[in-house]
This record gives structure tokens, C-alpha cells and sequence, in this order.
């Protein structure tokens, strides 16, 4: 045993020295936290911790086989995401103890805060006091005793799992409801009782979903989508696609949802072309050597920085809303064209882990296949925010793509329509955010960056906050992003367009000073170098494509991802299907798209009179419609005025 | 033009005299269109099979192609391997498609006669497909053609190359005769070769120009040693024997050598014949590169033939009474310097082949002594130029497997097109045409809505084999039926069209599917892909886009929103309106006053369910929610919970005592004139309600059919009000143009209280949109409309309140202008609303 002083040393300094004992197999005795947040986390050896006081936030988070005793209180988040493990806390526990656990058995003797056990997947939460309001909020799985009373709306929108409650029930949550307690299952839990010798006489009620919603009775009915021309522009106000919504809604009883991005046209970086005449595009032969392109990301606060040989990245999608093979070969490709590739939600594979150079871990409000093994041996970290096609929702994956290989790695039951919550449990403000990143941070020894990724709305705000929050980058996703399934109203209405947030995004840095040293990956809707190009010229310090890559690895964009049979494979958990897709042959296809974009990226900043892509700037750009005109503030330069016809001339 | 080559990035325009859309938006030729030699506009004649529309399909068939029954049957179909499917669960049966349909109308469709209309005329050497459809192309523009064959019968390869079993004699009848009817100028002079026959300067002298199609009507020999033998004959003269009647006696062992389309018929006739029992088919590389088509191969395989892979003959030996095939096995060594691997001899793998019979299918060849004599031929053909047709002599083309080689016939048929062209644009005397390029054209055909499209696989039409009397040539599969036809129909990806995606048009996506197959080295290919992509987009907007509820979007809640509602996975709709009057949710109707009573009763009982008021000048039922609509001629209504005068005709006095107790007083305004006046009765007489009618009159059925509504009302009122500062005093209700949950979201966050709708209801409720007006006259029955109705709005309900938990509120009133932006000037200067980004609206002074 040996012991360490909170008095003496900082945090960060004791969790390295914690996780060196742990490896040594020494148990550890923490003297003087003082409610100091963050103790322990990032922990994966079998030892055991005793804090001889109370903790602050998130003590014991993304842990795995620890066992920690806490004499006194502690604050939010106690145990986030533990794989394995026990926790036991002497006093009371404040909000969201038990948060997203994978397993674990965390006990607390006093009474605990609200959304205990919230987005829980696996494993035992006990109170032996009261609980507060919404606890088992949005539960997964797993099971939580309340032998006390059980707050407000326990259980609400709880998908799976269980809620034993000793005292009174106080009201269920929406979609909960009471059901009668196994005599298995009674014996289970007065063993678990007996364990840790929690004396309790008294009988327990069951909860469990109710099974209400997330389950609709007539499905929509799948269409083929209407082409967009056909409604947007100019044609009529009550056109084909407004009346098609009219039947199917008036069928489903509810909105419509499909994949893919935005079906109308919106202002876009296309509506903007370059100041200066191109004409030396022509005369470029061996463009690749002539430009420096290699970008680093992410090495703002002294993490390692992401590598990538050109300002481009691959934008995060789920295996989930992609099938294996899809994401195999997207990793494959990044590795051979040296970016990075990202998780999206879900969890990540080993077969996508060994694919990819450098790979992102995202992380999402409902923690899905999140844990500390995989973000240790990750690239770079990510908190989701939002995302531009459905900004402001939680993510969406119908049952039918929820198989078993799918819910392992995400930790959750199979086949259940999945929703993941809109934010996340731990993050109520900017004040949380800055808590949760150092958490994070500890757990991976400062050694990764941490991103954000935002949907493109309040850009201004956000971007002030996030970079209040000390993120090493910023992901910053327009409207035109695609996704998997999302209701086609948020997907064409909810947020604002690519071209809009990147300018928003400047000149809210300009405002605060951070222009020089905030990195910004602009994404959503960007299709090739071109694209990319406009957007460095804007200010952002990368580019992330995503629908792009899929389509050069064989999507037809039928904007049927949400059906779960994509006919190429890719959007698809079906093996049948998946079998369509061939991972090596698509690999090298995606890897061409990513060097025709490095081609394209050389020969403009080349032709545009540089040598490195970090000169390209404002300046290399004109807008050709009001609307670019309006949202850039670029000079309004109109094909057919006479400085355009110059430049289109090239 | 290979699939991906420089060509997809950068078509070549096409010659004007073509029908070509390539140059229009929203349409790229697919992968199976650009395939095909002649151009064949697929993705719309499959679609049209789905729709079952098959004289469309077949005019989308037959448009460029004069021999589509012999092409359903044994077109080497190019198309097919192109098909995206391929990739996935295998490709769209393109050919089998066609020949449904030709078998349907290819018989009986009398095409509209082409006369002769110029004084010029050609001859033709040869019937084979490239003449004859050269002859198509030059007689549909008016020139007289004489066509010389040398057989006794039209059709060249197509009918003394294929037997029977695969193409039966009637389906090219079908095509020649419809030829004809179509090009009543054509004659075709049989037993007419040229040489024997006709002398090349006759046919000088006789016509403006000459094209020679002379085919590649003899084998090749294998040159080895022993092949003189005359037991070893050559797979073009065997099957023009075959096809000419013939059923030689055959021994039990036949070999046949080669892997092309010929051996593959010559191994399947011989199959066929009196006494062979064992066909082996000896190919020189492996069974990755046998150029049959897979079909064809599946159907010898299948039909019994051996295949010995790998295999190359070296020397024939007579043996006995036999022969003795001498061969050694091959490995595949580096590409040849046309890209296929070479077979390299293993040493010591020699061995021998027994049989009685060899049939070397080893290439063609064209020969012609005429031609020789006068110095035009190559060792195999005529001496060509790809790039005009043209031969030595200035009036003499040539065209066809005799010009350039073995092929195959659609290839064929491509060369007779060309040749056609340029042949034309000689006659017309411009030696320096536009070089030729295959015309693409599309039907824009709609795409099938067929649900299963993603899951069918492969439709096989039934396979027959050899069948019960081999020696009849019975034909060897069935066509499709009508049930198969549109399963295989509803595979097709449709390439060639858009899908819903704005970002990723069907232009876009194959810009990304070509960077995709450009190689990184290949520094034209990505020239020509930047300039394409550098290519300016139509403007979204145009100038004539009004302002539009489309072109304000909301701003989701982020990292600024965090602290609202941090619950917000629900979202509550219901609130008060006026003094008190309750309402469950925003979603108020009207337009059913003059409706046929079934669909009045049917809506009536739908709103009871899901408790939304009824707008109109009369109530929908006795007992439901009604809001009634004031004219002159009608005085309040003790039944109506809201009164609404026209702000048009308002009496002198409304009376705000109200008429019955707990009723709501309001004005309903649809001039925009109208405005000030009706907000300043509404706040001098302390009225509840102003219903803003942008549709123009709310009283007329459906008046929201025509346009856009008009905005400015709701901009006026509400200025108005913020400018006396009395915005809480009325509660505004908004009437026009509401579509959809998101289009009530956002007239709610301008401020609001209540939506009504009309024509999205009435669409529910079975109506069709004809005239500016709906019309009932669908079979649903009342049932059927009052669920409809329920779940029209309940789902409205549940898209506005998603808009609403997306901005970060659970309460759907809560929305307010600061959460909406515009994307465009025109709807933010209507509404007021800033536009994103720089919020710059200065620049609209430049509109």
C-alpha cells in the first residue's frame, strides 16, 4: 500500500503515479483529496484505491478492474463508464453516479443525485439511500437498486435494464412501467445485498420500458426519393415531394426519415469561384511537388497532433449506419493516402483500428461503445456535440441494423431500436465541458487531442465556448452533412449551410483574437478539391469528407441508408448485403478519390501563385450569386460580369 | 469509349445532327449507356418495362438500334458488365430485358416509312450489321442505298455465324423486314459479291459513294503443323454449313479450339450433331480471361462441354482413324501489349488429346481478291482509317469486322454509324465533320418505385439446354414473363438520373466515381477533371424564386443552448388562446365548407380525435370545435367557440361584449391593404384573435393552390404590434401555405400562437391536386380519410415540436425569430429574418 497526497501533488501528477502502481500491482491510499475532481480515472489494473475523504467529479471514470473506496461524498459522474470494477462510496453521491457503465458494481450508502445510471449498459448500481429525480434515465442495460425512494420519473425513456425500488415509487418516467420481480431475480439481488452486507427488510418493485414509444405500429412506407429538382428552385409551392410527405405522413402518423444529406439546393461553396485568373493550372505538370501540404492538427495544448499529408480527413460515420467492410475499407484508404479516419458513434473495431494510421474515437451523449481501452490506443478524441444533418437530436439506428456483433461493441442490447440522447449526461454547460476534456485528458495522459464536433447553428457562440474550453480543434459540420437516418425535415431545415459557418466561425475568432491558433476541420457536403479548396481559403485548417467517400467507394446516394438493405453493402448490417461490398477493391477506389482531391488542392494553390496551402486566403475567392455575396461578405462578381468572364475564361 | 476513361470526364460534344442530352442538367449517360457501342438508352427503356410501358421501351430500344430482336437474343451485351450491380448481387439483365420486349412488339410494330429524299446514293458492300444499319442511318437521311451480299440472304454474321438454337431465323426476319418497311429506298442485291459479281468501279460509277462491309467471313489458321488435315476445319465455316442447313454426321470426340463467341456456338453445335458425344473446348489461358461471354460459357458448361483451360495446341497428328490434338499446358505470364496476360508453354507439360474432329476457333479473317488487286487490303482487312472511314480511295469507306478486325456485333453496328456519318458529311462535301461521337440520350423516365428493388436478385428466364431433339436447334432459353420482366426491371440503379440529393447530383457523383478510377499519375485525366469541377453551378436561387418558408431554416441548440431545457427529449404543445380558450396543440383546419359530405364527416371525426378546432363559415359537425368565419350575410353562431369578422367587412362596432359568453372575438384579414386596419380594431376593441390569411382568401376552396402565400401580412401585423409595443394584447394565427410540422414551427417562432391548415389536410383527406383546387374523387373510405387526417397531424405535431427540441426548447411556443435565420435575400428581406453567415444583407441592393 502506499499513499499519496493530494496536498502535495496535483492530480494529473497522482493519477500517472496511480496507473504506474497499478501496473505494478500496488494498492494505493489517497490522502487529502478534498473533493478534488478526476481521481483515478484512466485506471486499468486490478488494484485497489481508498480515498480517505471525498471526491469531486467523476471519480473512478473510464476505469476497468479497479476497486476504489470512497470514505465520504463524492460529486457527478462517479464511475463514468467503468468496464469492470466496484466502487463504493461511504456518503452520498451527486448527479449521474453510474453514468454509461459497462459493467461494474458501484454502491453508494447514502442517497444519490439525479439521472443515476443514466444511458447504464451493464452492471449493478445500488443506493442505499434515496434517489433523486430521473434516475435510470435513458437506461440501457444493466441493473440499478434504490432502497429508498425512487425520485421523480424513474426510469424515464429507459430502453432496457432494470429498476428495483425498495421505498416508495415515487412517479415512473414516460415509457416505464411497474412489472413483477422474478424469484430469481429477488435472489439476485439479496445476494448482492448480502455481499456487501447492506442490511435491507423490506420488498422491492420492479421497472422495466413499457414498450410504448420508439415503436410505431405502421411504418413508413419506403420510397425511392424524389429527384430534387423537381421541388426546389423554382417549381411550385404544393409540388410532388410536398405531397408525397402529405400521404406518407398521413399513413405513419408521424415524420418522415431517411439517410443521406440536404435534398434541396442550398447556398453551397460552389456559388463562389477564384479571384485570379487559373490559367497556370495548365502549365502545372508535377503540381503534388510543388506545394507543401502536410498539416498538422490538434497540437494546440501539447498533444500529439494528427499527421495527415494533406489538410483533408475522413468525417466520422458510425459501423452502425456503415457496415464493417464499409469501414474497413474506409480505413484502409486513409491509411494509404496518410490522413485520418474517424469512429463516428459506436465503438470501434479492430479491424478498423488496424486499417487506420490515425484514427478518431468519438464520443456521443449515449457513450456507445465508448470505453478507456479504445481511447487509449486511439489518435485523437472526440466529443460529439452535433452533427450538421440533424443538429439539436440524438442519433437514430433502427433495429434492424442492431445486430449482435453490433451491440457488443456498442454494449447495449441486439436488435433494439436504438435512439441515443441529444446530449450528454455530463454536459449541461460550457462549465461541465471544460471538466469533462480534462477528464479525458487524464485518462489518456494528456497525450491525445481533444475535438469538438459542432452542427453548424450558433456558430459564433459555439465556437467561443468551445474554444473557452480548451479543445485542440475544432470540428465544424454544415448543414449539408449527410447521415444515416435522421427525420428529412431536421436534415433539409435544422441548422445553417457549410458556406454560412465557416465564415461565422472566423470572424467569431477574429472577435476574441484566437484566429491565429484555433484549428478548424470544416465538413458537410464537400465533394472534392475544389470544395476543399474554397474552404481553406475561408479559414478553415482542414477538411473532412465523408458522403464523398462513400460514393467513391460504390453508393448510388439513393438516400435509403435508414432501411438497413443497402443494395451496395455499405449502409447496411445484413450479411447478405454486406457481402456486396469488396473491402480492397473499394479501399483503393476511396484512396483515389483522396489523391485526385491532393491533386486538385496542389494545382489550385499552385496555379493561385503558392507554394503552400496555409496562403491560400479570402482573397482568393469572388461570390457569384447575391446570397454567396451576402453570407461571405466575398466581392459579388456574377458569371458573364467582366473580371468573371476573365476568370471562367481560364 | 471505355466506362471511366478521359471521354466521361470530358465528353466530346456530340454532332449536332444527333438528338444528345448530355449537355442538359440532371442527366449523365450511365456506366451500361456509355458500354454500349451504339448507345443504347437503357436506363430508360428499363424503366419504362417497370412501368409497363412498353412501346415507350421499345422506341428507347430501337432508337439507335435497327436490329434489337437479334440483339435481345445475342447481343454481346457490353452493357451488362458495365452495370454498377454487377459489383454488388450481379448485373441488370439489360439484354433479357430487351428481348421481353421485343418479343412482345419487335413482330408486329410497324415503324413510320423514311423516304428517299436526296439525289445522292450509296452502295454497300456486304449485309452484315455494319451495312445494314450504315444502310439504315444513310437511307432515314434521305439517301437511295443499294446494299450487294454476297450470300443469299441479309444479315451477315447474324445468320450464318449464329445457330439457330441461339438466334431463330424468324427474330431476324423481324428485323430486316421492319428495316425495310422503315427505309423503303433500301434494296439489298443477294448473290451479289463483289469481285465475282460487281467490279468496285461499277459501284464507283453507279453511286456518290461506296462503303465496304466485307465481315470477317474466313477462320484463322492456328499455325501448327498437321492442321491441313481436312478433319480439322475452321469455326466460322463450320457454322455457316451449320447455319445454311447442313446437319453434318459428326465423330464422338470433337475439340474445339479457342475461347471466343465463336467456339463457343461451334462447341454447342457440335453438341448438337448426330454422333458426337464429348466436346472438349481447349483454351490457351485460364478461366479468368476466356473472353466468351459468361453466359454463353455457363450455357456450354451446362449443356456438358468440357473445358480444358490453359491448353494450347501445338500440332495436329492423324492417329489411326483419329486425330491426336498435341498440346502443352500454359502459365500466364506478363500483359501483351493488348493488356492480356500471355501464355507461356510449361516445359514437359506436353500431352495429346484424342478426338476425330478439331474445329479451330482461333479468329477471323477478311479476304477479298478484288480488293487485293487494287491494293486496299491488309493482310486481313481493308485498310482503314479509324478516324474517318475512310480507304485509299477517296469515295470508297469501309466499315465493320472487314475494316478492322473480328468483333462483335453491336461493335458492328457502331462502325456502320460512324461510317454512316462521315460518309453523309462527304456527301454534303465538308471533309472536316465534327469527329463522330455515339449520341446519348435519355427518356427521363421515372424511377421504379418498386420496394423489393434493393433485395431482388437476378431474374433467369428458363433455361432449356439442349432440349428433347438437339438436331431441330430447339431455342435454348424462354423469354421473360411479365412478372420476371419487372422484378429484373426494378433492379436497375438508374445511374443515369438524379435521386433526392442536392449536393450529390447524378453530375457529382460521377465526377467522384471518376476521381475514384483516375490514377494518380495520370496528370490529363486530372486536368479534366479540375475543369470540370471548376465549372459554375445554376444559381439555387433564381431570380424569379420568391420567398419561401423553405428558405428559413432554424438554429439548433449547441455548446450556447446547453443550460435550456436540459431534458429535452420532449416537448410540450398545448397553450391558451385569447382569453383562456384551451387548445391541445397549434394545428387548426379549414377548407372542408363545400366538400362532398363523406369527406366532411370523415374530417369532422378525425379532429374530434386529435382535438383541433375547425375554421370555416359553417361547422363541420354538431359536435366538434369550430371557429366561425364571419361574412355580412351570416351572424355569430352561439356553437362557435371563436368568431372571426372579416377585416374586408367589419361593422362599425364590433361587439366586444361578445355575443355569448366564452365565445372569442377576432378579425380575419387576407388583404394586406387590410392590415393596420384590422391590428387596430383588434387592440381598440380588445379582441383575441387576428387570423392572418396570406393565402389571399380563405374562404375560397383551397385558394392556398395558388402559390406561395403572401408573408407580408404576418410581417406587417407584427411590426405594427412591436411598434405600439401591444405585442401581448392579440394572439396572431397564421393561415397560408402551411405544409408540413416544420412550416407551422416556423410561423410559430415569428410569434404566432396557431397555425390553420387547409390543402396539406385536404390531400390527406384523398384530394387531388387538378386546377388550382382539390378534387375528391379517390375510393378511400371514411375510415380511411379520418385516420389519415389524425396522422397527418398528429405527425405535423410531431415535426414541429422536433424543431422546437432541436433549438433547445421543450416548448413548442417557445420558438422565437432569433432561432430562425434565412438562406435567402428575398425571404429574408419578406420576413425580416436575418441571412446567414455574414449577415450581410447590404448586398441585396445589388439584386
Amino acid at each position: 500500500m502506499v499513499t499519496i497526497d493530494l496536498a502535495q501533488i496535483p492530480v494529473r501528477d497522482a493519477n500517472e503515479q496511480i496507473r504506474n502502481y497499478g501496473e505494478a500491482g500496488e494498492d494505493v491510499e489517497v490522502i487529502n483529496p478534498d473533493a478534488r475532481h478526476h481521481i483515478g480515472v484512466g485506471l486499468t489494473s486490478p488494484i485497489s484505491v481508498h480515498v480517505k475523504g471525498s471526491a469531486g467529479y467523476f471519480c473512478a471514470g473510464l476505469t476497468d478492474q479497479a476497486t476504489f473506496y470512497i470514505d465520504n461524498n463524492v460529486g457527478w459522474g462517479l464511475g463514468d463508464n467503468i468496464y469492470s470494477g466496484t466502487v463504493v462510496v461511504g456518503g452520498n453521491a451527486g448527479a449521474i453516479p453510474a453514468i454509461g457503465i459497462r459493467g461494474a458494481e458501484i454502491i453508494i450508502k447514502g442517497n444519490m443525485g439525479s439521472r443515476a445510471g443514466q444511458v447504464m449498459k451493464a452492471g449493478t448500481l445500488l443506493c442505499a439511500g434515496n434517489a433523486n429525480f430521473m434516475a435510470g434515465y435513458m437506461l440501457y442495460g444493466g441493473r440499478i437498486i434504490i432502497l429508498g425512494d425512487s425520485g421523480e420519473r424513474v426510469g424515464e425513456d429507459m430502453t432496457g435494464g432494470e429498476i428495483f425500488v425498495g421505498g416508495k415509487v415515487q412517479d415512473l418516467g414516460s415509457d416505464a412501467k411497474l412489472t413483477d420481480m422474478t424469484e430469481a431475480e429477488h435472489d439476485s439481488v439479496r445476494e448482492f445485498l448480502d455481499r456487501y452486507e447492506i442490511p435491507f427488510k423490506g420488498n422491492f418493485q420492479k421497472i422495466v420500458n413499457a414498450g410504448q414509444k420508439l415503436r410505431y405500429g405502421s411504418p413508413e412506407r419506403q420510397m425511392r426519393s424524389i429527384p430534387f429538382f423537381t421541388f426546389s428552385g423554382a417549381s411550385p409551392y404544393w409540388n410532388p415531394k410536398v405531397q408525397e410527405d402529405i400521404h406518407i405522413k398521413s399513413q405513419s402518423g408521424r415524420y418522415r426519415i431517411r439517410g443521406y444529406g440536404t435534398a434541396r439546393a442550398l447556398p453551397h461553396l460552389s456559388d463562389l469561384a477564384f479571384a485570379k485568373d487559373l490559367s497556370r493550372i495548365n502549365d502545372s505538370a508535377d503540381v503534388i511537388s510543388k506545394v507543401h501540404m502536410y498539416t498538422e492538427i490538434g497540437g494546440l495544448n501539447g498533444a500529439n497532433p494528427l499527421k495527415l499529408s494533406m489538410p483533408v480527413m475522413v468525417s466520422p460515420m458510425s459501423y452502425g449506419a456503415l457496415s464493417r467492410s464499409t469501414k474497413h475499407a474506409i480505413g484502409l484508404a486513409s491509411a494509404m493516402s496518410d490522413i485520418a479516419e474517424n469512429t463516428g458513434e459506436g465503438g470501434m473495431s479492430d479491424a478498423q483500428r488496424s486499417a487506420a494510421k490515425q484514427l478518431i474515437f468519438q464520443c456521443l451523449g449515449g457513450r456507445l461503445g465508448w470505453n478507456i481501452h479504445d481511447m487509449k490506443r486511439a489518435d485523437g478524441l472526440e466529443i460529439y456535440i452535433s452533427q450538421g444533418a440533424k443538429p439539436g437530436l440524438g442519433g437514430q439506428l433502427m433495429a434492424k441494423k442492431v445486430t449482435k456483433e453490433l451491440a457488443d461493441i456498442r454494449g447495449i442490447p441486439a436488435g433494439i431500436d436504438l435512439r441515443s440522447p441529444s446530449r450528454h449526461p455530463d454536459i449541461l454547460g460550457a462549465d461541465d465541458l471544460v471538466i469533462k476534456v480534462e477528464e479525458f485528458r487524464e485518462a489518456t495522459g494528456y497525450r491525445l487531442p481533444v475535438s469538438v464536433k459542432l452542427g453548424a447553428g450558433r456558430v459564433r457562440d459555439d465556437i467561443k465556448i468551445a474554444v473557452k474550453d480548451g479543445f485542440d480543434f475544432i470540428e465544424l459540420d454544415g448543414m449539408q452533412g449527410s447521415t444515416g437516418a435522421g427525420s428529412s425535415e431536421v436534415i433539409d431545415f435544422v441548422g445553417i449551410p457549410t458556406l454560412a459557418a465557416i465564415i461565422e466561425a472566423e470572424e467569431a475568432l477574429a472577435e476574441i483574437g484566437r484566429r491565429q491558433d484555433t484549428q478548424i476541420v470544416l465538413m458537410g457536403g464537400m465533394r472534392d478539391g475544389v470544395d476543399a479548396i474554397k474552404g481553406l481559403c475561408l479559414g478553415a485548417d482542414a477538411i473532412g469528407f465523408g458522403t464523398s467517400v462513400i460514393i467513391a467507394g460504390g453508393c448510388i446516394a439513393c438516400m435509403q441508408c435508414h432501411v438497413g438493405q443497402c443494395v451496395t453493402g455499405i449502409a447496411t448490417q445484413d450479411p447478405n448485403h454486406e457481402k456486396r461490398y469488396k473491402p480492397e477493391i473499394e479501399a483503393q477506389n476511396i484512396h483515389r478519390f483522396f489523391e485526385s482531391v491532393r491533386w486538385q488542392i496542389a494545382a489550385i494553390t499552385h496555379a493561385l501563385g503558392y507554394d503552400d496551402v496555409r496562403q491560400l486566403n479570402r482573397g482568393d475567392l469572388v461570390a457569384l450569386t447575391p446570397e454567396a455575396a451576402a453570407i461571405t461578405g466575398l466581392p459579388y462578381r456574377p458569371v458573364g460580369s467582366e473580371s468573371q468572364s476573365e476568370v471562367l475564361a481560364s | 469509349m471505355a466506362v471511366y476513361d478521359i471521354n466521361r470526364i470530358l465528353m466530346p460534344d456530340a454532332p449536332s445532327e444527333y438528338v444528345d442530352d448530355t449537355g442538359q442538367g440532371h442527366y449523365v449517360p450511365a456506366p451500361c449507356q456509355v458500354a454500349c457501342p451504339v448507345g443504347t438508352d437503357a436506363p430508360s427503356y428499363i424503366a419504362y418495362i417497370w412501368e409497363q410501358k412498353f412501346e415507350q421501351a421499345f422506341e428507347a430500344i430501337t432508337a439507335t438500334n435497327p436490329f434489337s430482336s437479334i440483339c435481345g437474343r445475342v447481343c454481346d451485351a457490353p452493357c451488362e458488365p458495365a452495370c454498377r450491380r454487377t459489383d454488388s448481387d450481379g448485373p441488370v439483365q439489360i439484354r433479357n430485358l430487351k428481348r421481353y420486349v421485343m418479343d412482345k412488339l419487335g413482330a408486329t410494330w410497324t415503324p413510320d416509312a423514311c423516304p428517299v429524299t436526296r439525289k445522292q446514293s450509296v452502295g454497300i458492300v456486304g449485309a452484315g450489321p455494319a451495312g445494314l444499319v450504315a444502310a439504315h442511318d444513310l437511307s432515314t437521311a434521305g439517301f437511295k442505298v443499294d446494299v450487294y451480299e454476297m450470300s443469299d440472304r441479309p444479315g451477315g454474321m447474324m445468320v450464318w455465324g449464329i445457330p439457330a438454337f441461339r438466334l431463330p431465323p424468324g427474330i431476324i426476319d423481324e428485323d430486316i423486314d421492319r428495316l425495310h418497311q422503315k427505309c423503303p429506298g433500301l434494296d439489298i442485291h443477294l448473290n451479289t459479291a463483289l469481285g465475282r459479281d460487281i467490279k468496285l468501279n461499277e459501284l464507283k460509277e453507279r453511286h456518290d459513294a461506296v462503303l465496304l462491309c466485307i465481315g470477317a467471313w474466313w477462320g484463322k489458321a492456328m499455325g501448327v503443323p498437321g492442321e491441313q488435315d481436312e478433319r480439322v476445319v475452321d469455326g466460322v465455316g463450320f457454322l455457316r454449313r451449320v447455319n445454311a442447313g447442313e446437319r453434318p454426321q459428326l465423330p464422338h470426340t470433337v475439340v474445339v479450339v479457342g475461347g471466343g463467341d465463336v467456339a463457343m456456338d461451334a462447341c454447342r453445335v457440335a453438341k448438337r450433331l448426330p454422333d458426337c458425344e464429348h466436346v472438349i473446348v481447349v483454351y490457351r489461358r485460364g478461366p479468368k480471361e476466356i473472353p466468351a461471354r459468361a453466359i454463353e460459357l455457363k450455357g456450354a458448361v451446362d449443356e456438358g462441354i468440357e473445358f480444358l483451360y490453359n491448353t494450347q495446341q501445338v500440332a495436329v497428328e492423324a492417329n489411326g482413324k483419329g486425330l491426336s490434338l498435341k498440346c502443352v499446358r500454359t502459365d500466364l505470364g506478363e500483359p501483351d501489349e493488348d493488356g492480356r496476360r500471355r501464355p507461356v508453354p510449361i516445359a514437359g507439360s506436353e500431352h495429346s488429346i484424342g478426338c476425330g474432329m478439331v474445329i479451330a476457333a482461333v479468329g477471323q479473317q477478311g479476304e477479298n481478291d478484288e480488293l487485293d488487286h487494287l491494293g486496299m487490303m491488309l493482310k486481313d482487312r481493308v485498310k482503314t482509317e479509324w478516324e474517318t472511314m475512310r480507304t485509299k480511295d477517296p469515295k470508297v469507306f469501309a466499315a465493320g469486322d472487314g475494316a478492322f478486325g473480328g468483333s462483335t456485333i453491336v461493335m458492328a453496328m457502331h462502325h456502320g454509324q460512324r461510317a454512316a456519318y462521315y460518309i453523309k458529311h462527304y456527301l454534303e462535301g465538308n471533309d472536316h465533320p465534327l469527329p463522330y461521337r455515339t449520341p446519348y440520350r435519355t427518356r427521363r423516365v421515372p424511377v421504379a418505385q418498386d420496394l423489393q428493388w434493393e433485395l431482388l436478385p437476378e431474374q433467369h428466364p428458363k433455361f432449356f439446354g439442349l432440349g428433347d431433339n438437339p438436331i431441330q436447334f430447339p431455342e435454348i432459353e424462354e423469354t421473360y414473363s411479365r412478372e420476371t420482366a419487372l422484378k429484373e426491371a426494378a433492379r436497375c440503379y438508374r445511374c443515369d438520373a438524379e435521386t433526392g440529393s442536392a449536393d450529390y447530383s447524378v453530375q457529382q457523383r460521377e465526377h467522384i466515381f471518376s476521381m475514384a478510377r483516375t490514377n494518380p499519375l495520370d496528370a490529363a485525366k486530372n486536368h479534366a477533371m479540375l475543369s470540370c469541377l471548376l465549372e459554375v453551378r445554376e444559381n439555387p436561387v433564381p431570380d424569379n424564386k420568391p420567398a419561401s418558408l423553405d428558405d428559413i431554416v432554424f438554429l439548433p441548440a449547441n455548446l450556447s443552448r446547453l443550460v435550456i431545457d436540459p431534458y429535452r427529449e420532449a416537448c410540450k404543445v398545448d397553450t391558451e388562446v385569447g382569453r383562456g380558450l384551451p387548445i391541445s396543440h397549434p394545428l387548426l383546419v379549414t377548407g372542408f365548407d363545400s366538400t362532398p359530405v363523406e369527406v366532411r364527416q370523415a374530417v369532422a371525426e378525425g379532429l374530434k380525435v386529435v382535438d383541433s378546432p375547425y375554421v370555416g363559415q359553417q361547422p363541420l359537425s354538431d359536435d366538434g370545435r369550430w371557429w366561425q368565419l364571419l361574412t355580412r350575410a351570416t351572424p355569430p353562431s352561439h356553437k362557435a367557440e371563436v368568431v372571426l369578422y372579416s377585416a374586408h367587412d367589419l361593422p362599425a362596432s364590433i361587439n366586444a361584449a361578445r355575443p355569448y359568453s366564452g365565445q372569442l372575438v377576432g378579425i380575419y384579414v387576407s388583404d394586406p391593404m387590410d392590415v393596420p386596419k384590422a391590428v387596430q380594431n383588434g387592440l381598440d376593441q380588445a379582441l383575441d384573435v387576428l387570423l392572418l390569411d396570406g393565402s389571399g382568401s380563405i374562404t375560397t376552396p383551397w385558394a392556398e393552390l395558388k402559390g406561395a402565400p403572401d408573408f407580408s401580412l404576418l410581417r406587417d401585423a407584427i411590426a405594427l404590434l412591436r411598434k405600439l409595443d401591444r405585442e401581448e394584447e392579440i394572439d396572431l394565427v397564421w393561415f397560408g401555405g402551411i405544409r408540413s410540422g416544420t412550416d407551422a414551427a416556423k410561423i410559430l417562432g415569428l410569434g404566432t400562437v396557431a397555425v390553420v391548415q387547409g390543402t396539406a389536410i385536404g390531400i390527406a383527406a384523398g384530394g387531388e391536386i387538378q386546377n388550382e383546387s382539390l378534387v375528391f374523387n379517390s375510393d378511400l373510405n371514411e375510415d380511411d380519410r379520418s385516420t389519415a387526417v389524425i396522422n397527418l397531424i398528429k405527425a405535423n405535431i410531431g415535426e414541429a415540436s422536433m424543431m422546437a427540441r432541436c433549438t433547445g426548447k421543450t416548448v413548442l411556443y417557445n420558438i422565437e425569430p432569433e432561432d430562425l435565420r434565412a438562406i435567402t435575400l428575398v425571404t429574408s428581406k419578406l420576413t425580416g429574418i436575418p441571412i446567414v453567415g455574414t449577415g450581410n444583407s447590404s448586398v441585396t441592393e445589388l439584386i
